[in-house]
């Protein structure tokens, strides 16, 4: 758990972050979003020291970071940047094994956890382990950055601005990447984003930040509906909330179940259980249907969704 | 962030200026000695110049110090009219220095300059860059300073209080065969960078037109830097001693085996590496894409070379005849030991006589030359860079 | 292996000649005929040879020392403050002719071979210094950043990661500063060094065109080993660090 009780931090006469209170929850995913300046980077860089704060208390587990070792703080901390900071002289599984081999873990445990950090990042160990960062694409490169900063399992993760520089195909497989290892490993973590849908996608809970005070914190639902300012609302975007809000809620909570799954042929595009109701909403349009079935994880179908159920209860 | 940024204390200029202090006053300033030939005896700050020259060396050093450090908008103009001003007039110490200690009616006595005086003026020099640094000053303010203090040096150093330093009375021993020495340096250094700027500038041409030539001649070219300027000096003599006994009218032209033509070749030969591939490398810098649309929009090969290539590539072409002038400065003072002439001249006699005045007299000409055509060449490149468009 | 040869080649060559030159006096007696002595005999070779590298060696050792070091001091947070200044003297220094330094060295240390050294070492730092100072500037931020954040100490993330990338620079300013310091070493016999530069010089005043050969050769042969060795050493390092490229 990271507490941060009341933190600035001050360049001489700027203050970048002002009185900022926030906890994040063990495994919970906590979104900074804002524009640039508004010291989202800042504030993630003060959890993990590289950059000292000038007033307030930040802790980690119930202690302070100042009376912690630096080193030992960010051993234990994940840290994921923007153009992914791969050193070039190493290949990509020394790369991973970095945090490791400085902890002096023996060198079999090394290299089963780079292996299998590879495969859970879809990266195949025999083809990658041992080409450098400059031979891999943009989005090989940034899931390295993040197998490097899972390697010695710790318990909390910063990610700053980690798919900014990518493509948005290659973002958004990252994203769901990010989403399905979540599920797996529950890892802390605190995620800085300039973009709103990036963030409405991977949080728990997301913190609106503007001129470096913390706007809102809630869950994405909650600040879609209930939006605690201007800025709020014009961040998300006046008009497109109801989108977004069926953007967030998965297909299972409206579909018409059957009494027991079926087989059955799917169409040409499968909607599954945990798709989200505007892709069942969208699908519906293009095809022109009124109701569309639903599959489970092992291809059965398990019910159906209706148009006029989206509309009616899908905001 | 900016304000408290620039008003932090320098932290550069109380070190050199704690640093200029101690040695000022441990090393000797000067030395006086009886005639040419005998080492002459040294004399620290306080004995040099009195109470009065070493109260004001030190109150403008605790200054520079001082003010260095204190949070004031215009510190930096301060300290640059400060330390320029004493650099100018760091001459004058030694007219002190003279005035206290030449024994009267000694003809041959010579006041000579210590370690003291030149680590003083190394130290200054240094604040003076981190001064010119720290205030972003553009080059012309730079070369502006450089002649002032330049100046006043010639000034000083002709006066009536400045005759009896060692250096100006290997000077005056001499003047004529020191003009003969600046001119036959600028004329061999000059002369050999022109002409490799013709060869390089046709021998990049084939290069680009005939890229199969490229590695060959880059090669060639600088398999030649890499041997030392001595050793192929050396090694021209032979052959054209050979070639002026075989065709005596080349004697009557001056061209033998020893003397300014070996000279110039080498010089010509050592000037083509850097200007082959500086001219090679500002011809083709300019990107395909910009030429592509100069054609698109009706421009012809030629109108595309003169108008855009060219125009681009100039300020780095620049930068390689300042690289290689500057080489050719020092290369023909090595030349002298062939008898080519130049400054080099003064410093390989000063020392075969043990005269380390007369090889100053060559040595700091020399420097001078390098570091006036670099200032030149480096604000002419400067000045030939394409500046953005303002809108 | 094979990128050693040529090095290897030209370093027996240099040797074999350095002990040889005597054989081939026939050779020299045509070159400078009407001379007694057409084999430089004050001083053998191999000795000269031996002072020469020595010298060249030894100044390399301690500027690249002196060089790397400063340059480390000046990017790191605590020494910033000079690096400005000491980038600038980086530039402008080389702008001396060398020739014009080694020749201020003797009023301060007299004859013989101390001002050698102390002008070569001076002189020779800093090109090494200004690669460094390129070296270590020029690695990504990013790659800093996610060094330290990971958990690096400084120091680590300097011996570790930021050396390493820097390095082949550094060794290419090595390089110039070792060529440069041939040179100057040669023309150090003016001043009383006993160099491969002796037989040039002494045949220069004597007129003694032989000698002056000798001298030649050995010289240009000596720079071309080490061109060579260091071409050999550069990929050694591009083959170990695999770098594709920026």
């Amino acid at each position: 758990m990271i507490e941060l009780k009341n933190v600035s931090r001050r360049f001489g006469d700027t203050v970048a972050v002002d009185g900022v209170n926030l906890t994040i929850e063990t495994g919970e995913v906590c979104v900074l979003v804002g524009s640039s300046g508004c010291g989202k980077s800042t504030t993630l860089r003060m959890i993990n020291r590289l950059l000292p704060h000038s007033a307030g208390e930040i802790l980690v587990d119930g202690e302070d970071i100042t009376t912690m070792n630096p080193e030992q703080l960010r051993l234990n901390m994940g840290y994921v940047i923007q153009g992914t900071g791969l050193f070039p002289h190493w290949t990509v599984a020394r790369n991973i094994a970095m945090v490791p081999r400085l902890l002096n873990w023996p060198r079999e445990r090394i290299d089963a956890r780079v292996d299998e950090l590879m495969t859970l990042l879809d990266l195949d160990p025999s083809a990658h382990a041992n080409k450098y960062p400059q031979q891999l694409s943009g989005g090989q490169a940034q899931r390295v950055g993040v197998a490097r900063a899972l390697a010695a399992d710790p318990n909390i993760l910063l990610m700053d601005e980690p798919f900014g520089a990518l493509d948005a195909i290659t973002r958004e497989n990252l994203q769901l990447e990010m989403l399905r290892i979540q599920k797996q490993v529950r890892k802390t973590t605190v995620f800085v984003t300039h973009d709103i849908d990036e963030a409405l996608k991977l949080a728990t809970r997301i913190a609106v930040m503007d001129q470096g005070r913390i706007i809102q914190h809630d869950t994405p639902e909650n600040i879609l509906r209930h939006p605690a300012s201007d800025f709020v609302e014009n961040l998300i975007g006046k008009q497109d909330r109801g989108l977004k809000l069926m953007s967030l809620r998965p297909v299972r909570d409206l579909m018409a179940n059957h009494t027991e799954p079926r087989q059955s042929e799917p169409g040409e595009h499968v909607l599954r259980e945990e798709d989200s109701i505007r892709l069942a909403l969208s699908v519906m349009l293009w095809q022109d249907l009124r109701q569309v079935a639903v599959f489970n994880a092992q291809g059965q179908e398990t019910g159906v969704i209706t148009r006029e159920r989206i509309i009616q209860e899908g905001v | 962030m900016a304000i408290t940024e620039t008003l932090r204390p320098n932290r550069v200029i109380p070190v050199l200026g704690v640093l200029a202090l101690a040695l000022v006053w441990l090393l000797d300033l000067g030395t006086i000695q009886p005639n040419r030939i005998v080492p002459g005896t040294g004399h620290g700050l306080l004995s040099a110049v009195g109470w009065t020259g070493a109260g004001l060396v030190t109150g403008i050093l605790l200054a520079t110090i001082v003010l260095s450090t204190l949070p004031l908008r215009r510190r930096y103009e301060l300290l640059l009219g400060l330390i320029g001003l004493s650099l100018a007039t760091m001459p004058l110490l030694l007219d002190m220095f003279a005035a206290l200690h030449l024994p009267e009616g000694s003809p041959y006595a010579r006041s000579s300059v210590g370690a003291g005086f030149w680590s003083l003026l190394f130290l200054l020099s240094l604040m003076l860059i981190e001064t010119l640094g720290r205030l972003e000053a553009r080059r012309w303010l730079q070369l502006i300073l450089l002649v002032f203090i330049g100046g006043s040096w010639i000034v000083l150093l002709r006066g009536e209080g400045l005759e009896s330093l060692s250096l100006v009375r290997e000077f005056n021993a001499r003047p004529d065969k020191f003009q003969q020495a600046l001119w036959t340096h600028l004329a061999l250094a000059l002369g050999a960078v022109a002409i490799s700027a013709g060869l390089a500038f046709a021998l990049a041409l084939k290069m680009i037109r005939s890229p199969a030539w490229q590695r060959p001649l880059l090669g060639a070219v600088s398999f030649l830097q890499t041997i030392p300027s001595l050793a192929v000096f050396g090694l021209l003599i032979a052959p054209l001693s050979a070639l002026s006994s075989a065709l005596p009218f080349l004697q009557d032209l001056g061209i033998r085996g020893i003397g300014w033509a070996p000279a110039l070749l080498a010089l010509i030969a050592y000037s083509l590496l850097p200007m082959v591939r500086n001219t090679f490398v500002a011809l083709t810098e300019v990107p395909e894409s910009l030429a592509d649309a100069a054609r698109g929009m009706g421009m012809n090969e030629h109108q595309v070379f003169y108008q855009l290539k060219l125009p681009l590539a100039l300020p780095v072409m620049i930068e390689g005849v300042r690289i290689t002038t500057i080489q050719a400065i020092g290369l023909t003072a090595v030349a002298a030991l062939i008898g080519a002439g130049g400054f080099g001249g003064f410093i390989f006699q000063g020392l075969g006589q043990a005269a380390m005045d007369l090889v100053l007299l060559g040595a700091l000409p020399t420097i001078a030359l390098a570091l006036l055509a670099d200032a030149l060449l480096t604000m002419l490149a400067a000045s030939l860079k394409p500046t953005p468009a303002t809108a | 292996m094979r990128v050693w040869l040529p090095a290897t080649l030209l370093a027996s060559l240099l040797l074999v000649l350095s002990a040889g030159m005597p054989v081939l006096e026939p050779l020299f007696n045509w070159v400078q005929p009407g001379k007694q002595q057409v084999i430089y005999e004050r001083e053998s070779f191999l000795f000269l040879l031996q002072n020469h590298l020595m010298l060249v060696v030894v100044s390399a050792a301690v500027g690249t020392f002196v060089a790397v070091a400063g340059g480390i001091f000046v990017t790191r947070p605590f020494g910033r403050d000079f690096l400005p200044l000491v980038g600038q003297v980086a530039s402008i220094g080389q702008t001396f002719p060398p020739v014009a330094v080694l020749a201020l060295a003797v009023p301060v240390l007299g004859f013989g071979e101390a001002p050698i050294l102390l002008a070569l070492v001076l002189y020779g730092l800093l090109p090494i210094l200004r690669n460094t100072l390129a070296g270590l500037e020029g690695i990504n931020p990013a790659v800093r950043e996610a060094a330290l954040g990971m958990g690096m100490s400084p120091v680590q993330v300097l011996v570790r990661v930021e050396l390493p990338l820097a390095g082949r620079v550094i060794l290419a300013g090595i390089r110039t500063s070792v060529t440069i310091n041939i040179a100057t070493a040669a023309i150090g016999s003016t001043i009383g060094a006993r160099t491969l530069g002796d037989p040039v010089i002494a045949g220069l005043v004597n007129g003694n065109t032989a000698y002056v050969l000798q001298g030649a050769i050995l010289i240009g042969l000596l720079a071309l080993t080490t061109d060579s060795l260091f071409e050999a050493l550069e990929r050694s390092w591009d083959r170990r660090l695999q770098s594709v490229g920026v």
